[in-house]
């Protein structure tokens, strides 16, 4: 009889903690029945593409979120920085291109978390609106440089673009170069966060602000740290992306920031801050791309797609405030 | 002592912001533009901004109870959509402008049942609403805007009443009426302030505060819902991207007024100086001097993030002085 009940109860505990996994596991299982070309080699490489510019900066989003911040702006970096590298190809070259799209997508988020520190937007919320208004002035000085219009590589430039195509299409024995840069990525930051004073310092910040500035923790370093870090990763983002689609526009980057945040709650990390891991987010990322996928080859509508997401969103920041009540 | 006197000038620019910056931005126009002090002028520019006043002060309510709904944009673009689409649908207009009204509300209860009953942090959860709502919008419209068969429809915006097609700003003073009575001569709009100030206090205190708050939501949802179908019937078009950005942007007016993002400060006379900012005074100058579309985009994201800056500025001032 109590063997029965402690069954029910651990069945229960499983179905609340991974209500969504398990769902977005019927729909996979679901897909590879009815949908013979799900379990292609195609489609997993192409599941496989799709992972690169999405993980990249949901790597960097985690950091925000763990120290209990949010970064609405790597909509607006994304793009600003593609256009930035797009425009330095010409006058110094490729590879200097890169590193110097690197460094303003360090820039920014240095330029980012300056504005939360002076004006003491120490709440989620603020932090929310002052990206979102940084993303737009991004997105608008990014349009301002490209004069509004679509840049090709193949039209608009004149030297080549070889070390684009290179990270676009390569391949270092069976991975491809973006999976590469993903795993170079995630072994740095995976460090960082576990083995590192800093790393420490974030999640003790996103925990309980007030108490880790009285413990004496460097809070204001976290932030600043945290929101470099999202800036750095999405400049290598953007380069993966422009790379793969050899065009620059302020379209490719539209409905980023909620697809990244819902990679990093599906994967588990708190959205409140203090509690997760960039190697939860993996997962996470994996499910949005997967969902996506699987409706595609179900042949659902991008509007009901659209729907899904929000309320899987919905849902999955709900089952998690739950968790913690 | 210079720290004191940047401190000081500080704290006067964030409490009367608003006033600030249209006097700033009046200057300026009126050095560079003879049609901007028009009889004309002034018409055109409550008219453009009068909807997005009427969702402010919806906004204003949850606001003051201390939430946030980002999803009153997309509210407001597929309430409209919703009318339209059951009108060319054979529904009586009341009936369709009703079914827009209760929809409005229903999302409102929605987002406030969860961030509510459900003690979740309401900003991504009212960003998720957003995007299913998005895609709800384009689902009913197939993605490209519908025009409402029915030109009566279009008199409720655009009509001529007093020889003048006014019905707008007559909509906003009616609203404007409504909501300050609402939350500054009743209970349930006083509570709200309570609410928004302390949430702990309130509820010892024994305010209802959930049921308080969960109808701020649904109020501020019809009220989103009212403003889309007023905007849909402005254009005579239901389009479900109309609402792209309106969340963000007039949650920034509202704070650009003076209601604070904390909670338990502010009101609907505040919130209409800084709506008729942000969507009036400010669009219409830049459209006067022309500012290309690019630089206005940046300037509006400026001020966003500015606004709610200068707003948390002036909280950090009252905590370090505790």
């Amino acid at each position: 009889m109590t063997r029965q009940i402690r069954l029910g109860s651990v069945f229960n505990t499983l179905l609340k903690e991974y209500t969504i996994v398990i769902g977005i596991m019927v729909l996979v299982l679901i897909t590879s029945i009815v949908e013979p070309r799900f379990m292609t080699s195609g489609n997993m490489i192409n599941i496989m593409r799709q992972f690169g510019p999405l993980i990249l900066v949901a790597l960097g989003m985690t950091f925000v979120i763990l120290a209990g911040f949010i970064d609405l702006s790597v909509t607006g970096q994304l793009f600003l920085v593609a256009v930035i590298v797009m425009k330095l190809i010409d006058p110094i070259g490729q590879i200097p291109a890169m590193l110097v799209g690197v460094a303003f997508g360090g820039l920014f988020g240095y330029f980012n978390s300056k504005v939360i520190i002076f004006s003491g937007a120490l709440t989620q919320a603020e932090a929310l609106f002052i990206t979102y208004g940084l993303s737009t002035a991004y997105i608008g000085i990014g349009q301002m440089i490209s004069n509004g219009k679509t840049m090709n590589m193949s039209i608009d430039l004149t030297s080549s673009y070889s070390m684009f195509q290179y990270v676009g299409l390569g391949f270092i024995g069976p991975f491809s170069i973006s999976f590469v840069i993903f795993l170079v990525a995630i072994v740095i930051l995976y460090f960082f966060q576990s083995k590192t004073y800093m790393g420490r310092s974030v999640m003790l910040t996103g925990g309980n602000k007030t108490a880790a500035r009285i413990a004496g923790i460097p809070i204001y370093r976290s932030i600043t740290i945290v929101y470099m870090i999202c800036g750095i990763m999405t400049a290598i983002g953007a380069i993966v992306f422009m790379s793969r689609a050899t065009t620059v526009t302020s379209a490719m980057s539209i409905g980023l920031e909620t697809d990244v945040i819902l990679a990093v709650v599906l994967g588990g990390t708190y959205l409140g801050g203090g509690r997760g891991s960039v190697l939860r987010t993996i997962i996470g990322a994996l499910i949005v791309i997967l969902i996506s996928n699987c409706m595609n080859l179900l042949g659902i509508t991008i509007f009901w797609q659209d729907i899904t997401r929000g309320a899987i969103l919905i849902i999955a920041i709900w089952l998690d405030a739950q968790k913690n009540n | 002592m210079d720290k004191m006197n940047v401190k000081k000038i500080l704290s006067v620019i964030t409490n009367q912001r608003a006033v600030l910056a249209i006097v700033i931005t009046l200057i300026v126009v009126a050095f560079n533009n003879n049609n901007f002090f028009t009889i004309y002028n002034m018409k055109t520019m409550l008219t453009t901004s009068s909807i997005y006043l009427i969702i402010g002060f919806g906004a204003t309510i949850v606001l003051v109870a201390g939430g946030v709904d980002l999803s009153i944009g997309f509210n407001m673009s597929v309430s409209g959509v919703l009318a339209v689409y059951l009108m060319n649908n054979n529904v009586p207009i009341s009936l369709a402008v009703l079914c827009a009204l209760i929809f409005g509300g229903i999302v409102g209860a929605i987002n406030g049942y969860i961030v509510v009953y459900q003690k979740t942090e309401p900003f991504i959860i009212t960003l998720g609403m957003g995007i299913s709502l998005l895609g709800l919008g384009r689902l009913i419209t197939n993605a490209r805007p519908i025009v409402a068969e029915n030109k009566a429809f279009l008199n409720i915006s655009n009509g001529m009443i007093f020889g003048e097609r006014l019905n707008l700003i007559y909509f906003t003073i009616i609203m404007f009426a409504v909501v300050h009575y609402i939350l500054r001569y009743t209970s349930f709009g006083r509570n709200l302030y309570a609410i928004g100030g302390d949430y702990e206090v309130a509820e010892y205190s024994g305010i209802n505060v959930r049921a308080n708050k969960f109808y701020a939501f649904v109020l501020s949802g019809v009220i989103a819902a009212l403003g889309g179908v007023l905007l849909a019937s402005k254009f005579g078009t239901g389009n479900a991207n109309y609402g792209l950005t309106t969340g963000f942007v007039i949650y920034s007016a509202v704070v650009v007024g003076g209601t604070s993002f904390a909670g338990g400060i502010g009101s609907v006379p505040r919130s209409a100086i800084g709506l008729i900012f942000v969507y009036g005074v400010l669009q219409n100058a830049m459209n006067m001097l022309r500012v290309n579309s690019y630089t206005q985009m940046v300037m509006t994201g400026i001020i966003i993030a500015t606004v709610i800056a200068l707003d948390s500025y002036s909280r950090k001032r009252i905590r370090e002085k505790v």
